[in-house]
């Protein structure tokens, strides 16, 4: 059966221009957008992005003596699309910055240590049940230049390619009980209280490793239409 | 059975990681082997409402190739690329046939700091009749969506997300 997509539920998702985020204001479109038919083109998609980008190591924290500094986590996040069906195989981007707050990137200008046992970026296949783990360290909050005083809440940037070209996935991922996520204006663009709690991951009780649980649901569905 | 809600986008931030936007941004070749068809080169400059070019946009494309297939193994319709200090980005590909029921056209993905969710829009070569080209509202905006032919198969199609001149772009 096709792969359908549904209109976005306008309480799920951010609107575009959010109130605390001025360079919003700067780059959504200030036209309405525009509504088309799906066609072929918009319900493929690419098989594999592998085949054009190399995986990049699937382990942020360090080996052995060179271990990243930072609260050592075990990120377990499940691929899913919105039959709840799983995705193994699908590629997913991760990034995040080190424990301090501070991103390995020239245009981050926070005056925090480096880590030089820390390198913040992933690229790995989902395995079987949609499964991505990935071993790395718990990243700090840092502030928005140029806000003041909003600090982003310790957060990890995602990025995900779903069955179709239409449901290619970038969010971020919250951790639970942090103070700064209720200020965020970044999560709290999610005006649903449930859509915006989901965005937060699930704490996981283990004797040997602080792990979190969470789920990304990528665009696509084969239900039949109005019959959720 | 009750669908989930799919995950809310957020913006890619200022850190997407340099290294994750270089080198997939050539489509002529996969796998080492030249793809069939006409090679092309597309450029084009993203700016923001005050005009200013935006540096370190990531831009993803996905197309049929030469034939208008989209399940060719011999052909990866997919690439990415990132823009310069200048706001400029540039794909190498092959000239897509035309789809059933389609005009030929490049589809283009567009993320960024400052960007809430993903922006979509679709280049087409001419005005010939599309259905995506066509739906768009009002007709004198469909103009925007057509690249400007530079030289010989080199092709322009500036992005601006907001303001004067704004691109069209799509919500699906």
């Amino acid at each position: 059966m096709a792969i359908r997509i549904e209109p976005r539920e306008p309480r799920t998702q951010s609107q575009g221009v959010e109130p605390g985020y001025a360079q919003t204001a700067q780059r959504w479109p200030a036209q309405p957008l525009q509504r088309r038919p799906h066609t072929a083109s918009e319900l493929t998609g690419p098989s594999s992005v592998l085949r054009r980008l190399a995986p990049v190591r699937g382990d942020l924290a360090g080996r052995g003596a060179t271990r990243a500094i930072g609260q050592l986590i075990h990120l377990r996040t499940r691929v899913v699309d919105e039959d709840g069906v799983p995705l193994p195989g699908a590629v997913v981007e991760i990034w995040h910055c080190n424990a301090a707050g501070k991103y390995i990137h020239p245009n981050d200008t926070h005056d925090a240590p480096e880590d030089p046992n820390f390198y913040g970026a992933a690229r790995m296949v989902a395995g079987d049940g949609g499964l991505v783990e990935l071993r790395t360290i718990k990243p700090g909050a840092y502030p928005v230049p140029g806000t003041g005083g909003w600090w982003r809440p310790p957060h990890v940037h995602f990025s995900v390619w779903g069955r179709v070209w239409l449901s290619r996935l970038v969010t971020q991922m919250f951790f639970p009980g942090e103070p700064l996520n209720e200020a965020d204006a970044i999560l709290n663009a999610i005006r649903d209280p449930e859509a915006r709690e989901r965005c937060i991951a699930r704490f996981v009780p283990s004797e040997k490793h602080l792990i979190y649980d969470y789920q990304l649901v990528v665009r696509g569905c084969k239900g039949t239409p109005g019959m959720p | 059975m009750k669908r989930l809600v799919p995950s809310a986008e957020m913006t890619l931030g200022p850190f997407f990681p340099r290294e994750f936007a270089q080198g997939a941004n050539d489509l002529t070749r996969v796998e080492g082997r030249a793809a069939r068809g006409e090679a092309i080169e597309i450029t084009g400059r993203v700016t923001q409402a005050d005009g200013k070019p935006l540096d370190n946009v990531v831009l993803e494309i996905w197309q049929a190739d030469a034939e208008g297939r989209y399940d060719n193994p011999d052909f990866f319709g997919w690439g990415r690329a990132a823009t310069d200090a200048g706001g400029i980005y540039r794909f190498r590909t092959v000239r897509p046939g035309a789809p059933a029921g389609r005009a030929p056209h490049v589809n283009f993905l567009i993320l960024y700091s400052g960007l809430m969710r993903q922006l979509q829009t679709v280049m087409f070569f001419d005005a010939s009749p599309d259905p995506v080209l066509d739906a768009v509202q009002p007709a004198s905006l469909r103009s925007r969506l057509i690249a400007k032919s530079i030289k010989p198969r080199e092709y322009r199609f500036d992005l601006r997300l907001r303001g004067e001149g704004e691109t069209p772009f799509f919500d699906d």
